[in-house]
């Protein structure tokens, strides 16, 4: 079988995340060459490190930083990719802006930022890819989203809905564009040392009791299902989720 | 160990049931691909014979051992004959299945021998199976247990009673295996396919060339190759108890027809 991404131009969003730059190396270590993007300006340097382990591993690769948010600043951001790398083929979302705390004291500004940079953001780099991608007519999108976009968590009102709203978003968008050759799918993620609301000091000690496994995952364990989404193998996927989770989601 | 090398098999042992043709040939064909030695099961020796002769000349062992996996003693036997020819099991293909007689007709028509015999080949079949593998997986150190439910696994179907209820209940079987035996390092996951090419003749009349499924076409059997490569693989060592879904993005609808694309403008003011 074929998974290799060889010849494949990857675009990864929110290698500032453990998870985000697993993926990066992980594609990298596939065979394509990867754009490496922070989802804030100030995190340029955390772009310019993963930039240079996918250079490491002897693909080609850029670092970038954007704010996430703004449309243009993403239409540009391909412009680059397609000019220094030579096309797109790939698109991974792992914009994460974690929030945890009760909904009286959720100010409605930070709900309003947690929509943007976890929703909003995800939508916008995908309508920017999309450009070149529905002009080839070959795509692959992979949404990261955790375990709150599927079960619902205290003190994680704004959070929970803005992950869902992602995994909706790829199920319609795959319908949209499933027979224009750009598959959308999502890799759900169980809980990750130091990712998201496993960044919550209490909530790993009760996690490694509760988890099948006994223990937070890696990034790098939740990352290789998302090779098979990118590459051309996995070609009758679309819509779906793929979770590696250790589990979790088994239990009632 | 880059991402690639994790997917490699070699050494390992697959037991594949339902291997004789389909996707069940297909899923053994990619296993011994990527490494593994083989053991196909089946009614038909002489269909699990000729997988078995196209995985040898890909370099790997394998064995054909006709086996009805409605029968307990045959599900035991073919396990451990895996055992003792081989040496060890680490990968259970549950891929044995199928639409049964009566699984087309509304309940009050339904006979208990053919509600018996739908769920004994189907749900029963990967019980057996299990419960002969996992003690020679836990012995080993791990394994990897891949059950192939269905899209009626997760939806239900008109006059389709039968095999819905087994297919569900496969899904559940799988994450109660994934959630027992985590702490045994056996990982257990599910692959639903969609609709594929050697469906019965009613399912191929309804599917018209695919065009009820968003992608526009029906799977091919070479694409479910990989996903049980994958899951079989050190690459989905977290994965547990989840399924994979190859259907040409058939679920991710399911309110309404296939191309129904509606276009409302944004209010104004």
């Amino acid at each position: 079988m074929d998974v290799s991404l060889k010849g494949k131009v990857a675009l990864v969003m929110g290698v500032e995340n453990g998870v985000g730059r697993a993926l990066a190396v992980a594609m990298a270590e596939a065979g394509a060459d990867v754009a490496c993007c922070a989802t804030r300006p100030s995190l340029e340097v955390a772009a310019q490190s993963c930039a240079n382990e996918v250079w490491a591993l002897g693909r080609r690769s850029l670092g970038a930083a954007v704010t996430a948010t703004e449309a243009h600043e993403l239409e540009a951001l391909v412009d680059k990719v397609m000019a220094e790398l030579g096309g797109l083929h790939i698109l991974v979302n792992a914009h994460d802006l974690p929030l945890a705390l009760p909904l009286e004291e959720t100010e409605p500004h930070y709900l309003r930022r947690v929509l943007a940079d976890n929703v909003e953001a995800v939508y916008l780099a995908i309508r920017a890819a999309s450009r070149p991608m529905l002009a080839q007519g070959y795509g692959r999108i992979i949404n990261v989203v955790p375990l709150e976009a599927e079960r619902g968590l205290a003190n994680a009102s704004a959070y929970c809905a803005a992950k869902a709203a992602v995994l909706n978003l790829t199920r319609a968008l795959a319908l949209e564009w499933a027979r224009r050759g750009i598959t959308v799918n999502a890799l759900g993620c169980g809980w990750i040392e130091g990712e998201g609301l496993a960044q919550s000091p209490e909530a790993k000690a009760a996690l490694e009791r509760y988890l099948p496994y006994k223990r937070l995952a890696k990034p790098q364990e939740v990352v290789g299902p998302a090779v098979y989404l990118a590459s051309e193998a996995a070609g009758f996927i679309t819509g779906h989720v793929i979770w590696v989770d250790g589990g979790a989601l088994s239990h009632i | 160990m880059s991402v690639l090398e994790k997917l490699g098999l070699d050494g390992k042992v697959a037991v594949v049931t339902g291997a004789g043709r389909g996707l069940g040939r297909a899923m053994a064909l990619a296993l011994a691909e990527a490494g593994a030695n083989v053991v196909c099961a089946a009614r038909s020796r002489e269909q699990i014979e000729a997988t078995a002769h196209q995985i040898r000349q890909l370099g790997r062992r394998s064995l054909a051992i006709p086996t009805d996996v409605t029968n307990p003693q045959q599900c035991t036997r073919l396990i451990d004959t895996t055992v003792e020819q081989m040496g060890r099991i680490d990968i259970l293909v549950n891929n044995a299945g199928g639409a049964t007689p009566g699984y087309d007709k509304p309940v009050e028509q339904i006979t208990d021998e053919e509600w018996r015999l739908g769920i004994d080949t189907n749900l029963s079949s990967v019980f057996y199976c299990c419960r002969a593998a996992i003690p020679h997986m836990v012995r080993q150190g791990g394994g990897k247990i891949i059950n192939v439910s269905s899209g009626y696994g997760l939806r239900g179907g008109r006059n389709n009673f039968i095999y819905c209820s087994a297919k569900a209940a496969v899904i559940n079987f799988t994450r109660s295996l994934a959630l027992t035996y985590a702490q045994h390092n056996i990982q257990a996951n599910c692959i639903v396919p969609g609709f594929f090419p050697h469906e019965n003749e009613a399912v191929i009349r309804y599917l018209r060339g695919g065009q009820f499924i968003p992608v526009g076409r029906v799977g091919k059997d070479e694409e479910l190759g990989p996903a049980c490569v994958l899951l079989a693989s050190a690459l989905a060592d977290h994965m547990n108890g989840a399924i994979i879904i190859l259907d040409g993005g058939g679920l991710a609808g399911g309110q309404a027809p296939t191309g129904l694309a509606p276009r409302i403008p944004l209010a104004e003011g």
